[in-house]
């Protein structure tokens, strides 16, 4: 049958001023749950940092230690002029071994449809047994795992394209 | 909650070297269908506190009335089952009627309007419907190739009542000579799914002599897309 749905456009340099409601409703953190920061930098092709680029991070599990915030489990993170983005994500407890600590969906310029991907923290003792990664290919893997860095400080980069492609799901 | 797998032509080709910014940025490989349950159950919750009353009339946040042809857009949000998608967060943006956004960033030589900032947000009701008031955006040049002008249109932002129905997307207006040049239009290879970004004129939406009726219906992913308690 044929699909009826509505197609995708790309969101274009100029969300800012209309999303801004969103980052500020989403950022101010208010989490009854111990926190990690997440960093890193969305890339294209050649390395070059995409500096208006959007992060929307999907907490679901999450959503209970943020009921005092605007609109728990979100938050919308635009790209700075370096590309960078930072999320602090709330720890589900107990934690949920092998799940992602969140869903990310990102949007950009020349990028006519958003792509779904998620990420998974690299200490997590449950990535062996994770649902979702065991249906990524194995060297592909890495490239939804956040490194650690140091206490509760994480990074992640997200390359659009290249060896390092980051992996994009379609939902079944 | 069911995602069907999308045919190939109806979302636009991620690489698609007329829109140039596609090449370094588009996805190469074909995204990877699996199976998550969180995405699939829950969305986020926006409290009705958060959308105010101007959200929805784009052309009440200044001190007088904006320029240009002054419009209503109103439509339905649908699942695949054609069931209304409900108290769903709806955003929109767009250039003034002369062509520029109010964005540090827009470098287009045409006048701000200090009447309209053109931004708004609303939820959509029991029916999946939605309604805003704006002006009719202009069409503005960006850069792309020679003679590039963009055909006038609003962007639109949906979150649906699942995570995976997630929607960014354009709503263009009927009879757009500029759509044959447009590569950010041209990038949907599936003829009918371009054709259902086309808004439809709608003379029962119009009113009176205050502003022109456009219909806009979106069909979000996903089937059976109200969970049990929306």
């Amino acid at each position: 049958m044929a699909s009826n749905i509505t197609t995708s456009q790309t969101i274009g340099p100029f969300p800012h001023e209309a999303w801004r409601w969103g980052v500020d409703a989403s950022n101010a953190l208010i989490s009854g749950a111990p926190t990690v920061t997440i960093s890193g930098v969305i890339r294209d092709g050649n390395g070059a940092p995409i500096s208006d680029g959007w992060i929307e991070a999907w907490l679901p599990d999450a959503v209970a230690a943020e009921s005092a915030q605007a609109i728990p489990g979100f938050r919308r993170i635009p790209s700075n002029d370096d590309g960078a983005f930072c999320i602090e994500v709330s720890l589900p407890t107990p934690a949920t071994a092998g799940k992602p600590v969140l869903f990310a969906t990102i949007f950009a310029r020349g990028l006519v449809k958003h792509q779904f991907t998620a990420v998974f923290l690299e200490d997590d003792s449950g990535l062996a047994q994770s649902e979702i990664l065991a249906q990524v290919l194995a060297d592909r893997r890495a490239t939804l795992i956040a490194r650690k860095l140091g206490d509760a400080q994480y990074h992640w980069d997200i390359w659009m394209q290249s060896d390092k492609e980051t992996v994009f799901f379609d939902y079944v | 909650m069911r995602f069907d797998s999308v045919e190939t032509g109806v979302y636009p080709t991620l690489v698609y070297p007329p829109y140039a910014s596609t090449a370094k940025r588009g996805p190469t490989q074909a995204p990877l269908r699996i199976r998550a349950a969180e995405p699939v159950q829950t969305n986020i919750a926006v409290s009705r506190n958060l959308i105010l009353p101007h959200d929805t009339d784009l052309t009440s946040h200044g001190q007088g009335e904006p320029l240009g042809e002054k419009i209503v857009i109103t439509g339905r949000v649908l699942d695949e089952d054609g069931k209304p998608v409900r108290n769903s967060l709806l955003e929109v943006w767009q250039c003034n009627s002369a062509g520029r956004y109010w964005h540090k960033r827009d470098q287009h030589d045409a006048p701000l309007d200090p009447n309209f900032y053109g931004f708004g947000k609303m939820l959509t009701d029991d029916e999946g419907r939605y309604r805003f008031v704006t002006i009719k955006p202009g069409p503005y040049p960006w850069g792309n190739h020679h003679k590039a002008w963009r055909p006038a249109h609003i962007h639109f932002s949906l979150f649906g009542n699942v995570y995976a129905q997630r929607l960014v997307t354009q709503m263009y207006f009927p009879s757009d000579p500029l759509f044959d040049y447009d590569p950010i239009f041209q990038s949907i290879p599936d003829l009918a799914a371009r054709q259902r970004l086309i808004a439809r004129f709608s003379l029962e939406q119009t009113v009176d002599d205050k502003m022109l009726g456009y219909e806009f219906d979106i069909v979000l992913r996903g089937r059976d897309a109200t969970p049990m308690g929306l």
